[in-house]
């Protein structure tokens, strides 16, 4: 090769290397921020598109100069890495080396600061798996914690995530209050000066610190921030909840009378807050769990314009259909709820599914000139009714009605003083103390009764969480009974409840 | 700490280990002397080729042996020694400092045991530096002296190979010796000043204690945190104080001044860096048929270097420890205990889970129990569970004969035999521990789970007693040592390779023997086919292939040309395996990081080890050199 050849083709690797430079400008030109009187500047399309999605590092959280120094030295072999410290993670957790286990996590954190999994898979494993390794349960809060301020790391890293606040929120109210040792954590949650710093003593309680997280994160998504994995309903519903868990917690703690019930005011404010917001649904549109009772009400008042319209139109169509039914169908629907069979309450299921009668039915029989507003406003109730419905699937998923009703009956009178008389009575079967129980427990069944035969709350005795409660108190007096060797008194307060739930509780044996 | 692998000790060891190691060489040898003797034969014939090899060997010996001059030699050292310094290996200390600046970046000194991460931080970076020096300098050092022909200089003087081979590597090893030595102070300081720290403890923390028997006027409080952590002090009412340990040290604290005007000053942190000097037993467990066994049980752990034993059962972990004179232990065994705790269902979750230790003599089989103590689980290091057997028990809470029963192929064999059973033995309600409970210096300790449905689980390294505590920087060095035997093999391979090799290739095929020493034991694993997917190629096949490691392959043609392959890659993968040296096994920073005194005996063990390595590459390296004409 001549001097000259070799001379040229360098020449043009030069020029082909600048031209591939101008794309690489275009594409890669960091933005300026004005200073000094200088306008500042929106840089290359990667820069654009960062800013526009909020990308960059500085918007997604803290910067931390190790974590950068940390990620540049491996070179690109980030992910590498990161998959290398993975594993080492797995064997020290395997061998149970917590100390070199923590320190790996660090690490790796480091690499990927804003791989959310990595935080949310390792916070869990702290908290979860190696706390429960240890015998010690003072040991256990301390790892709960560890996972918890692992957390709270992931979360300056990475400001704009709000499953990592909803994380923060979960572990801090969930795993101390719902742990076996529970009590123990809830006890060290209290004394633990390093977590708490300044807050006072009184809101100490992991439920009120974890509803302060979830109100960040859902802080952060009316602000903008996107939340992914995880349904609205259930991420909105976990701060009332809270407060309904502080409450029910108190009474656990023997805290009754005036702060049970603004705990309780203020749960069922809450409540009706999270019930007041908008929620989309899988098949488009947004419902507010607060209206089913309004499309009910509206669906309810269209049958009395029907009725106008038409009298007695939906009475006769729902007599033929009761016309057309088989002679068994008929039998079962006529007879009483409870005195039904098996096979009566399958039929008669059917039978009144068979016998319903729907609003089109009724107007599309109207006749004449105000059939296009019959058929307008059946049209309506069917919309209404089926926005009750979506509102009631919804519902289910969070127990909204339960729960509403709860913090209503928790409120009165009845309530306070049958919780306090039975944590009285546990208080003193514990101390051995059976007659002081008898007669607390005796006074608490007492006060249930006032309260299932409140005219505000007729559902109360038919519901099965309310029911389970009950039974576990049934259980608890029969325990005092057998203690004292006292029969089981008869005519028993509370045997609609044991006639209603028994069979929710597998092990429990209604009194002979 | 966890020994996955203790060592056997230093006599049990040393005749396999040196019959192995012939067994190998041998073997070597005679591989080597075939080759040389087909690649002459190939030139000059088969007759001639068998005298010329003879006759290289016999130079061999003359040069290492007869004619060997330590003078050309150390001056031969002198000059690596110098040429190290001119290519500036001093920059791997300055690399190191500044590891160390940037430390504080990665290690939490709120961490859990803050002095593991410090020592175990120091030492490995120490290692990965001395063996990147060590395979650059030794690579790299002879190919450039042949490229840039400044071996002339040496090899037309009257040195023979094997000399300018044992200079190199002593003038290496010097300039490695000096660069660890720096290494090694710079590490001490750095883990001192690293974890030291002050609490401040504000009088106002201190409270009243709740009254109890002989604690009147005893105030608790918890000190001011720092480094993450707190701890909590109890002052009497004279003012002496005790600062209670947390994050595996604790501190001195002294009152300064009196009355409501009193101050208290707490001193830097103690117990952090320790050598404890352990003395370890055989373990053996007792399952709850009273049977003994081999192993203990699995609860399930992944992992099973612990065995288990069922609570409230004759089960029992069984340490025999051997050679305890009174001279060695006046006053008792200072026991000290990591027990895995294990609970089928939650119990009182306050409390721990209740044991028991005993003492029994292995020939008599009396049984004596010294204590009744509570089971503490993953404590860090100078909170490990203690407990102390005296020289004299007096009224122990229970005294039996037990005869330890083993199953064999005869059926069930009692030891002490019915006949020898001598009831009497525990009508006395005192005890002496090598008089009564001591057999020729051998005594078992049984650690037994009282509680029902719970267990208890320990490895052999779990339990031991602590004889003394040895010094700390001694034991620092003594790592240090095991940095510089790993550094001195690696420089033999790197020399060695350069012998042949241009520098690169030697390079890489240091690293070969490096990583192949690293990860020796995953090799044989591999070789003995005691790993899951199979050997290479059927490991390759599931990768591909996307098949899992645990199902069997689908039987035919190809799956028996796949374990056809296997077995003669194994055989390939055993034979490279038995000649690398098993680098994972030196490192010695577990020892320190968790405060244990590395015996003298590993110390040993390893050097003979290393020697066993280098003395045979530096031969061959010899070989290798005196084949190139640059040397004749």
């Amino acid at each position: 090769m001549t001097f000259r050849a070799a001379f040229f083709r360098k020449i043009a690797f030069l020029v082909v290397i600048a031209i591939l430079l101008l794309p690489l400008f275009w594409l890669g030109q960091p933005s300026t921020s004005p200073a000094r009187g200088a306008r500042g500047g929106p840089g290359g399309i990667l820069a654009q598109l960062r800013t526009r999605s909020g990308l960059s590092e500085a918007e997604l959280g803290e910067i931390d100069p190790t974590s950068e120094a940390m990620r540049l030295t491996t070179l690109g072999l980030r992910g590498v890495a990161a998959n290398i410290l993975w594993t080492k993670a797995d064997t020290y957790k395997m061998k149970k080396d917590w100390t070199n286990l923590s320190a790996t996590l660090e690490q790796l954190v480091k690499l990927e600061p804003h791989f959310i999994s990595v935080w949310r898979f390792q916070a869990w494993n702290l908290s979860y798996n190696v706390s429960a390794e240890f015998d010690d349960y003072r040991k256990r809060y301390e790892w709960v914690i560890r996972g918890i301020e692992f957390l709270k790391k992931g979360v300056r890293y990475n400001e704009r995530e709000p499953k990592l606040l909803w994380d923060v929120g979960w572990f801090t109210a969930q795993k101390i209050g719902r742990a076996d040792e529970s009590k123990q954590f809830r006890r060290l949650f209290k004394q633990d000066d390093d977590f708490h710093g300044p807050r006072p003593l009184e809101e100490r309680d992991n439920w009120l610190v974890g509803k302060e997280w979830f109100a960040r994160g859902e802080e952060l998504v009316e602000q903008g921030a996107t939340l992914r994995g995880i349904s609205p309903l259930l991420f909105f519903s976990d701060r009332p909840m809270c407060q309904m868990n502080y409450s029910e917690f108190l009474s656990k703690d023997g805290i009754f009378g005036e702060r049970a019930k603004q705990s309780w005011s203020r749960a069922l404010e809450e409540w009706l807050q999270y019930g007041d917001r908008e929620f989309p649904t899988y098949e488009g549109g947004t419902i507010r769990l607060n209206d089913k009772e309004r499309f009910d009400t509206r669906a309810q008042e269209i049958w009395e314009e029907l009725e106008k319209l038409a009298p007695g139109l939906k009475a006769k169509i729902e007599q033929e259909k009761r016309a057309r039914l088989r002679p068994e169908e008929r039998r079962a629907l006529d007879t009483p709820f409870e005195e039904r069979t098996p096979e009566q309450q399958a039929l008669a299921f059917e039978a009144s599914r068979k016998v319903h009668v729907t609003h089109r039915e009724v107007a599309q029989r109207i006749t004449g000139p105000r059939r296009s507003e019959a058929l307008k406003l059946a049209e309506e109730a069917e919309k209404a009714l089926q926005m009750s419905s979506k509102i009631d699937q919804q519902r289910t998923i969070v127990n909204f009605e339960y729960w509403r009703m709860r913090a209503r009956f928790e409120q009165t009178p009845q309530a306070i003083e049958a919780r306090e008389y039975i944590y009285l009575g546990d208080e003193a079967f514990r101390a051995a103390d059976l007659t002081r129980a008898k007669q607390y427990y005796d006074l608490g069944l007492q006060k249930w009764r006032e309260l299932l035969d409140l005219p505000e709350f007729p559902q109360l005795k038919h519901d099965g969480n309310t029911g389970r409660e009950l039974i576990d108190v049934i259980r608890n007096y029969q325990r005092i009974l057998d203690a004292r060797d006292e029969p089981w008194p008869r005519p028993f307060i509370l045997q609609d409840i044991i006639d209603l739930h028994k069979d929710s509780v597998p092990d429990f044996e209604p009194p002979a | 700490m966890v020994i996955e692998n203790l060592l056997p000790p230093f006599p049990q060891w040393f005749l396999p280990a040196l019959g192995i190691w012939i067994g190998v060489l041998a073997l070597v040898a005679l591989v080597g002397f075939f080759l040389g003797w087909l690649v002459v034969a190939l030139e000059r014939g088969p007759r001639e080729a068998l005298v010329r090899n003879w006759q290289a060997v016999v130079q061999a010996l003359d040069d290492f042996v007869r004619r060997l001059s330590l003078k050309r030699a150390h001056g031969l050292a002198y000059l690596a020694v110098k040429e190290s310094i001119r290519r500036r290996v001093i920059a791997v200390f300055v690399v190191f400092l500044v590891l160390l600046m940037f430390a504080g970046w990665h290690i939490d000194p709120a961490s859990r045991e803050p002095a593991v991460l410090y020592l175990n931080f120091v030492l490995s970076s120490t290692t990965y530096l001395m063996l990147l020096l060590a395979l650059f300098i030794g690579s790299f050092s002879l190919p450039t002296d042949i490229r840039n022909r400044t071996i002339h200089t040496v090899v037309t003087k009257p040195v023979r190979a094997s000399e300018i081979i044992l200079g190199r590597l002593s003038g290496f090893a010097w300039v490695t010796t000096f660069i660890l030595v720096g290494m090694g102070v710079v590490s001490y300081f750095f883990v001192i000043f690293g974890l030291n720290h002050r609490h401040a403890l504000p009088a106002a923390n201190l409270q009243p204690v709740a009254e109890a028997p002989g604690e009147t006027g005893t105030l608790t409080g918890l000190t001011a945190p720092a480094f993450g952590h707190r701890h909590r002090v109890y002052v009497d009412a004279d003012g002496r104080g005790r600062v209670e340990v947390a994050r595996g040290h604790y501190h001195s604290i002294r009152m300064i001044g009196s009355g409501p005007e009193a101050r208290y000053e707490i001193g830097p942190p103690e117990g952090f860096l320790l050598a404890r000097v352990p003395v370890y037993g055989r373990l053996e467990f007792r399952d709850r048929d009273g049977l003994d066994t081999d192993k203990g049980l699995n609860v399930g752990d992944e992992w099973t270097y612990r065995g288990y034993i069922q609570g409230a059962s004759p089960a029992a972990l069984i340490w025999t420890f051997s050679g305890l004179t009174p001279q060695r232990f006046p006053t008792g065994l200072p026991l000290e205990l990591t027990l895995g705790v294990f609970r089928t269902h939650k119990g009182n979750i306050e409390k721990p889970v209740l044991g028991s230790i005993a003492v029994r003599n292995p020939r008599t089989g009396l049984y004596v129990e010294t204590e009744i103590f509570e089971s503490k689980e993953f404590a860090e290091v100078p909170e490990i569970k203690r407990l102390f057997v005296p020289r004299t028990i007096i009224n122990p809470p229970s005294v039996q004969i037990i005869q330890r029963k083993k199953n064999t192929v005869e059926g069930i064999v009692l030891s002490p035999p019915n006949e020898d059973v001598r009831m009497e033995l525990t009508q006395k309600r005192e005890f002496d521990l090598y008089e009564d409970l001591c057999d020729n210096g051998r005594v078992e300790v049984w650690i037994r789970c009282i509680e029902p449905g719970q267990y208890f689980g320990a490895a052999q390294p779990d339990l031991y007693i602590r004889a003394r505590d040895a010094s700390f920087i001694v034991n620092m060095f003594k790592a240090c040592y095991g940095i510089w035997l790993v550094t001195l093999i690696v420089l033999a391979y790197g020399i060695t390779a350069s012998t042949f090799l241009s520098a690169p290739v030697a390079m890489v095929a240091t690293i070969g023997v490096l990583v192949g020493g690293l990860f020796r034991d995953f090799v044989i694993k591999l070789a003995l086919g005691q790993t899951y997917g199979g050997g290479p190629f059927e490991s390759l096949y599931r990768l591909v292939t996307q098949e899992n490691v645990m199902s069997e392959l689908e039987p035919g043609l190809g799956t028996l040309l796949l374990k056809m392959a296997d077995v003669i890659a194994r055989g390939f993968l055993f034979a490279v395996a038995s000649i690398l040296p098993p680098l994972g096994q030196f490192g010695w920073s577990d020892w320190v990081a968790h405060g244990f005194d590395i015996p003298w005996e590993h110390v040993l063990i390893r050097t003979l080890q290393t020697l066993a390595f280098v003395g045979p590459v530096i031969v061959a390296g010899y070989f290798f050199l005196r084949a190139r004409e640059i040397a004749e």
